[in-house]
């Protein structure tokens, strides 16, 4: 798919510049998320008007706005529905979902269990900074045991979800997890898991500097994603609910592969031909 | 044609609303109107159930005030119909089912319709044995259009008990009329 | 072959959404609708429409609006509890001005109440069921006959005036089955929505038009939109700027307003010189004309009106039906939620009486008759 003769990967070719200064706050990872997401949608030659960007509520809801393409901010953990609705009606979309830690695993969870389950061909990237950001820094259910969070004040106490293990559990075609730092290889990861026929599920490791980094002395920007880096390895084997790992080992990479029935295909199948029998 | 109430009622899963269903399948073939609803408990087994008829309603209202027809293949659907029951109207009940037929200026007539449909080889297809005594009472449709409903709405391996379901069951009624004056027409 | 059919309420509004164009159905499992879902299982897939029955009635809502963006006319089903969780979506479908057909058969609550059995309590939830101000077409049925016409009439409404239309159905009219000519409805033509055709560049996906709709722009057609639940300016982005805020709402509510001859439907049997008025919708409505004539019969002056289009509630056409009667009796299948706005209207000279009945039984047309003679009586 890949197209030599295309021009260099050019970001300013994809944003809508018009809107910036944009809202994310200085050190924040999603913006790199955001990048890779349109480096790996240059290289697989997408069509922007054939792209929709479908997010939900929260700092990663808002990231769709920016890009240039056929962008929808919906409600609150449940833009995999509207992804669902959109991809079905319209398969010649290529459909991807940006959601955060809160609004995917915690509102959302229902959706993304069953999103996996069905396989239809969306690719859905979920933005992990451990906190509700835009609500102002409180607890979700991945924000690391013993943090302080703005509704967890003596540090939390609640087992952490592994959304990879989740997703692949749940059946999802395609699951992989990459930090922002490894920006190379989070581009790559996101390529393969658009280029998969079925339902991709992409964890990216962001970072909150200025809420959830600034309450838990995790220092500037620079620190968090240096921290991640040692954390989060391809040559791992943990995985982020292990507790037995400390400090944590976690794997990133593609994490799981199958070739499942897509959705859409198997509709087509059972169903369409069936009936027009 | 002048306005006709019917009502089948018992427990859930005796096929009340399949009674109805067809009996309002042959009057379609005849080109009268209906109305049909009904009534029924949350669980599919047991409880009350109730299917009803208007048959060429002339004020527009498709649900029964005075019921002129009204099969009562369980005790328990007695109470239910108590007070809606047209005075002169056919009221058949079940022979072994019912011990306590609903009180009344109607004509009562107690009929062997679950043990009919044991003979015929399903204690199920009692509601089509009191569809036949329906129509054995009423007349309200040719023979001829309800067993063409019954091949019409019935899966093809059940049709013959069907048939002899219904045939049964409107044969109760002839067979008993001479005994009992009730199995007559409504005027 | 004869044009009647021996239909039942749920499947004829299945038929008439296929019809109408619907090619996308979401829906969750619900009494006394799932026959709607069940038929449409059947019947998409023979005009390459999708069925999916989604994991919750939240997502069945989503995957509607996502389906709609992408430029299906879409329909679901539902009853009062799983209302009460599309409120959100509905909300979101108002705001973003997202065609969509929502059926609600209404069954007895509050909460999970009485599955199997008739109310008319969503009457307030169909209007203020989702947060904030915004408009919606609500249209009620009292036919099987009707339950085709209103659905198809709900799709033309929905996707002419991009709003999202709900057809509100109690469970009596959902499971009645009544013998209905399709002759009439052979002819229909369905409205398409307006699609976007302009210049792309500096397109505004929410221009202020003169017929207050602006047309929407298709996936694919090039004009890369935003759309968002958040309040947005004409350019489809959010803003919080105090006087866009108030311009964008109000054309947002001014949209019905502008096309009220369109939204607007009422039936009005014998109104002209009514002492006695019966405002009812639905199968009340059916036992409200049986009680007319059983009134009329008896020497009273009754006429009956029946709001189709129940919100926007159609005040003037209701005003000019009640203008000589002296009693207005407003049968429902809930404590008094219709009441309520009939009230609104009141006039001297003029008793606004309720008749209630929230037991889980449709109201008989005798009771109305009692009714209006025991208030007739001791007035």
């Amino acid at each position: 798919m890949l197209n030599k003769t295309k021009a260099a990967f050019e970001i300013r070719d994809y944003i809508r510049e018009d809107l910036f200064p944009h809202f994310m706050c200085p050190g924040c990872g999603h913006g790199i998320a955001m990048r890779a997401l349109l480096w790996a949608i240059h290289d697989l030659n997408i069509d922007k008007d054939k792209l929709a960007i479908v997010s939900g509520i929260g700092c990663s809801g808002r990231v769709g706005a920016y890009i240039d393409a056929n962008t929808f901010h919906t409600t609150h953990g449940r833009p995999l529905t509207f992804a669902t609705g959109l991809k079905l009606a319209r398969p010649d979309l290529q459909v991807i979902v940006i959601t955060g830690d809160g609004d995917c695993l915690a509102i959302g969870g229902n959706h993304l269990i069953h999103a996996c389950r069905r396989n239809l061909d969306i690719t859905c990237l979920m933005l992990n900074n451990e906190t509700y950001g835009m609500t102002g820094g409180q607890v979700s259910p991945t924000t690391t045991r013993d943090r302080y969070t703005t509704t967890t004040p003596e540090g939390n106490y609640e087992p952490v979800f592994d959304a990879c293990e989740l997703a692949q559990g749940a059946g999802a075609g395609f699951v992989g997890r990459e930090i922002t730092l490894q920006t190379p290889s989070l581009k790559s990861l996101i390529q393969q898991g658009i280029a998969h026929p079925g339902f991709s599920f992409l964890e990216v490791i962001s970072d909150c500097t200025e809420v959830y980094g600034r309450k838990n002395d995790l220092g500037e920007s620079p620190q968090m994603v240096l921290s991640q880096k040692s954390e989060f390895r391809s040559d791992s084997y943990g995985m982020i609910a292990d507790e037995v790992f400390q400090p944590r080992n976690v794997k990133t990479g593609v994490l799981h592969k199958s070739d499942r029935p897509e959705y859409a295909e198997a509709y087509q199948q059972r169903i369409t031909d069936r009936v027009k029998k | 044609m002048s306005e006709i109430q019917i009502r089948f009622s018992g427990s859930g899963g005796q096929g009340l609303q399949l009674a109805a269903k067809i009996l309002a399948s042959a009057l379609a073939l005849e080109g009268r109107s209906i109305s049909m609803s009904q009534s029924y408990e949350p669980t599919s087994r047991g409880g009350l159930s109730r299917s009803d008829l208007v048959v060429d309603s002339s004020a527009g209202y498709p649900l029964v005030t005075e019921i002129d027809y009204l099969i009562i293949l369980d005790q328990l659907a007695v109470e239910n119909s108590t007070g809606m029951i047209k005075s002169g109207a056919a009221v058949i009940v079940d022979n072994e089912r019912v011990d306590a037929p609903p009180p009344g200026e109607h004509k009562t007539s107690t009929l062997p319709l679950v043990q009919t449909a044991r003979e015929v080889g399903n204690i199920r297809a009692a509601n089509v044995v009191s569809l036949g005594a329906i129509v054995g009472i009423s007349n309200i449709c040719a023979q001829k259009s309800l067993l063409q409903a019954i091949h019409d709405t019935v899966p093809s391996r059940f049709v013959d008990l069907n048939l002899e379901a219904f045939k049964r069951g409107y044969a109760l009624v002839s067979a008993n009329r001479e005994e009992d004056p009730h199995l007559t027409a409504v005027s | 072959m004869s044009s009647v059919l021996n239909l039942q309420g749920n499947h004829a509004c299945a038929l008439a959404a296929i019809a109408a164009g619907c090619r996308f159905y979401a829906g969750y499992p619900i009494t006394p609708s799932s026959e709607v879902a069940e038929r449409m299982s059947l019947e998409l897939p023979a005009v390459d429409g999708i069925f999916i029955q989604m994991e919750d009635e939240i997502a069945s809502m989503g995957a509607v609006i996502g389906a709609s963006l992408g430029g299906a006319k879409t329909m679901t089903a539902t009853s009062g509890p799983g209302f009460s969780l599309k409120q959100e979506h509905l909300g979101y479908a108002a705001a973003t001005e997202v065609p969509c057909v929502i059926i609600n058969v209404m069954r007895g609550g509050p909460s999970t109440g009485m599955p199997t059995r008739p109310a008319q309590g969503d009457v307030m939830q169909a209007r203020w069921g989702t947060h904030g101000d915004h408009p919606i077409i609500v249209l009620t049925p009292w036919s099987v006959e009707e339950v085709y016409e209103q659905t198809m009439r709900a799709f033309d409404l929905s996707e002419a005036l991009r709003i999202p239309v709900v057809v509100l159905i109690d469970e009596v009219i959902g499971h009645l089955v009544e013998s209905v000519d399709m002759a009439r409805f052979k002819a229909v033509k369905p409205v398409e929505r307006k699609w976007a055709d302009s210049k792309k560049q500096g397109f505004q996906p929410y221009a202020i038009t003169e017929d207050f709709v602006p047309p929407m722009p298709r996936p694919g057609d090039g004009y890369r939109t935003h759309t968002t639940g958040l309040t947005h300016a004409e350019s489809g982005f959010p803003t919080q700027d105090p006087e866009t805020g108030q311009r964008v709402i109000s054309r947002l509510l001014d949209k019905l307003e502008h096309h009220n001859k369109l939204v607007e439907s009422v039936e009005q049997t014998d109104c002209e010189d009514a002492e006695v008025v019966i405002v009812a919708f639905g199968i009340t409505a059916r036992a409200a004309q049986s009680a007319i004539a059983l009134l009329q019969k008896a020497g009273i002056k009754a006429g009956l009106f029946r709001p189709i289009t129940l919100w926007p509630f159609p005040d003037q056409s209701y005003a000019s039906a009640t203008r000589n009667a002296r009693l207005v009796l407003v049968p429902e299948m809930n404590a008094g939620q219709l009441i309520v706005e009939i009230e609104r209207y009141q006039k001297d000279g003029t008793s606004v009486v309720g008749l209630n009945r929230y037991d889980g039984e449709a109201i008989a047309p005798q009771q109305i008759v009692n009714k209006v003679k025991e208030v007739l009586q001791n007035a």
